[in-house]
């Protein structure tokens, strides 16, 4: 289990004057569960940008599969079996929770560029869909308007939208993120069920300290740009200089911890 | 362990007896529609026997004149006809994939303007110069709704809208400077194949209109609920996602957009065949807002929505425009102030139906059927 998936080398990210992300490496091995932490500001959405295409970076490069994807279009990035999720909430608001799933089924498939058949008539896209959906425990909504789920739900939908075309790495950007903490243990199970069920690569951003320490096999602390340290949650746990730089703050973010809805 | 399933859109293997269950099914869902089909095809035969005109027009010596309730109704259906293809066209872009454009009159003008062109100057005869006509449209309207197309990956929303109000400017500017098609005063149009001559055999006309009418209608009915219509939806909702799905956005709108353009064109041609002429008028930004209202009343993102919209508009226009109401002491001229009275209709039915006509009608019932 020590294959490389995902390589980041030297990524660099500038924002005009401002270095969101310096000269990062990283190494996601193969069916690991990685998660990212660090302070508010510290560049890790930025440096899922990079990895899923959305921004360019300034310089370094981004190896999936062995393969240079540093300038691949976001869109192909798919095809190759990268998927991501976002911190906001990211969907299809007026259509339905299958519709959303759906089209993430059919994005994948060669079947795409049909405009005389209807939709309906692939039955295996929602028998994909529906499967999914079934995953991550929302097979009751199907029918609902993806806008008339509550949070939990569209954090879930997000998550079976993510899944359905079956990526090999899946970039979670603070899944739990503005979630009631009563709701976090649930994502949190159907993350692992899915993972484990699925044997899926997992990279995940989170600000919960808890959900983190629990299911993470390796964890890399970010600060100001910077990839501060990496190691096993006990070995993070116990660093000085992540306890000093990162916790620290953290604890004093509690409040503000608070008024995400996340647990302090 | 890899629990992973094949991902497959096998299409299902249908018996003979589904496929009639399912054409009887579809007779039940869509009977309105039939309905409206038959009683369109026998318009001209219904008003020429509830007047006692003849739908063919009144004969005067060896040829027939277009007197009569009947040959009047088909204009204006006609007219209906092409100005329902724009505004459904212009919907595709707009309501369901997104797109916002002021630039959709350019390719309505160039329908008219191309045609007319060819017809007269093309030395043909007239029904090989329609033929020719309607292949120049439809190339001409597609490449230019391609370029088009392919900005809108530079320029989004407001930017794009612009670029291509701009664009349609210049198409109105030039054929109000074009000496050729006389300018301001606009192209005859007289060298129409007898059978489609609205002066002779306005009938034909009738049924083309209608023909092109229901095409547009299912073309874009089954474009939208395809796959690739599935598509154009998602980007109307939210276009960075779709890309992170995996789609090539890019694509799906050049295709809407495209597709958009091409039956303007053809809305263009029908038009300038019912007028018989082609003005700059017809590539003027009015039209353009015109189709955004309509749509905006009937329905953004509907299947109905812009027939409704346009029908109700132009029907309005017609009977409205002209007429001079007395209610005891005071008479009112409609025409003398009829843009306020249009945009006092078009207040009043945005506040009352906040989706459009069609649009509000589906969220109510869709509310009922929830609640139930
Ligand atoms: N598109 C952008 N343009 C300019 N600056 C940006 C852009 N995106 C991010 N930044 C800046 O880059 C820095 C890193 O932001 P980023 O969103 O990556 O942080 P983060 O670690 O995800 O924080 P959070 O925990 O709040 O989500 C911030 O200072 C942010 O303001
Ligand atoms: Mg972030």
């Amino acid at each position: 289990m020590s294959d490389v998936i995902l390589q980041a080398k030297n990524l660099r990210k500038e924002f005009g004057g401002l270095v969101a992300v310096s000269d990062v490496s990283l190494d996601i091995q193969q069916g690991s569960l990685h998660s990212i932490i660090g302070p508010n500001g510290a560049g890790k959405t930025t440096f899922f940008n990079l990895i899923s295409g959305k921004y360019r970076p300034t310089s370094g490069q981004v190896i999936f599969q062995g393969h240079d994807i540093t300038h691949m279009p976001l869109h192909q990035r798919i095809h190759k079996g990268m998927g991501r999720s976002f911190q906001i909430t990211n969907i299809f608001p007026n259509l339905t929770v299958l519709e959303n799933v759906r089209l993430a089924v059919q994005a994948i498939s060669d079947k795409t560029f049909n405009f005389w058949r209807s939709a309906a008539y692939f039955d295996g896209f929602i028998e994909r869909a529906t499967y999914v959906l079934s995953l991550v425990g929302l097979e009751k909504e199907i029918n609902l308007p993806a806008n008339l789920l509550p949070h939990g739900g569209k954090r879930k939908l997000e998550l079976a939208m993510l899944l359905a075309p079956d990526p090999a790495i899946l970039l979670l950007d603070e899944p739990t993120a503005g979630m009631a903490s009563e709701q976090v243990p649930e994502l949190i199970d159907t993350i692992n069920a899915v993972r484990q069920q699925e044997n899926k690569t997992i990279v995940m951003i989170e600000h919960n300290m808890n959900v983190v320490m629990g299911i993470s096999d390796r964890i890399s602390v970010m600060n100001m740009g910077e990839m501060l340290a990496e190691g096993s949650p006990s070995e993070i746990a116990g660093n000085s200089v992540v306890q000093e730089v990162y916790l620290g703050q953290l604890y004093d973010d509690v409040d503000e911890m608070a008024a995400r809805g996340g647990p302090a | 362990m890899a629990q992973t399933r094949p991902i497959s859109a096998n299409a299902p293997a249908r018996s003979a007896n589904a496929q009639n269950v399912s054409f009887v099914a579809s007779l039940r869902e869509n009977w309105l529609y039939w309905l409206i089909l038959i009683v369109l095809v026998l318009f001209p035969f219904i008003i020429g026997w509830l007047s006692g005109d003849s739908p063919f027009g009144t004969p005067r010596g060896d040829r027939m004149v277009m007197r009569g309730e009947s040959v009047y109704a088909q204009s204006v259906l006609i007219n209906i006809f092409a100005l329902s293809v724009l505004v459904m066209s212009y919907n595709l872009m707009f309501g369901f994939t997104g797109v916002i454009s002021f630039g959709h009159a350019l390719f309505f003008g160039l329908g008219g303007y191309l045609m007319g062109i060819i017809l007269e100057f093309g030395g043909m005869d007239p029904n090989i110069g329609l033929i020719v006509a309607l292949v120049v449209v439809l190339v001409v309207t597609g490449i230019l709704g391609f370029i088009v197309g392919i900005v809108s990956l530079r320029l989004r929303g407001i930017y794009f809208a612009i670029f291509t109000l701009a664009i349609a400017e210049m198409g109105w500017l030039f054929f109000r400077g074009l000496s050729i098609t006389n300018g301001e005063d606009g192209l005859n149009v007289a060298s129409l194949p007898e059978w489609l001559d609205p002066a002779r055999n306005r009938i034909m006309v009738y049924y083309v209109g209608l023909a092109l009418f229901v095409l547009t209608f299912v073309l874009i009915r089954r474009l939208v609920n395809s796959p690739v219509g599935s598509v154009f939806q998602a980007i109307r909702e939210n276009e960075e996602r779709a890309q992170v799905l995996g789609y090539n956005t890019l694509h799906y709108k050049l295709f809407s957009i495209t597709v958009a353009g091409m039956l303007a064109g053809l809305a263009g041609m029908l038009l300038a065949i019912m007028n018989k002429e082609a003005r700059p008028e017809i590539l003027n930004v009015s039209v353009t807002v015109d189709a955004l209202l309509m749509t905006i009343i009937g329905g953004v993102g509907t299947f109905t929505g812009p027939v409704i919209g346009a029908s109700g508009l132009h029907l309005l226009d017609t009977f409205l425009r002209e007429a001079v109401v007395t209610i005891g002491p005071i008479t009112i001229d409609i025409g003398e102030r009829w843009t306020l009275i249009l945009g006092f209709i078009f207040v009043l039915v945005v506040l009352i139906f906040p989706y459009g006509m069609v649009g509000t009608w589906q969220r109510l019932r869709m509310r009922f059927k929830r609640s139930k």
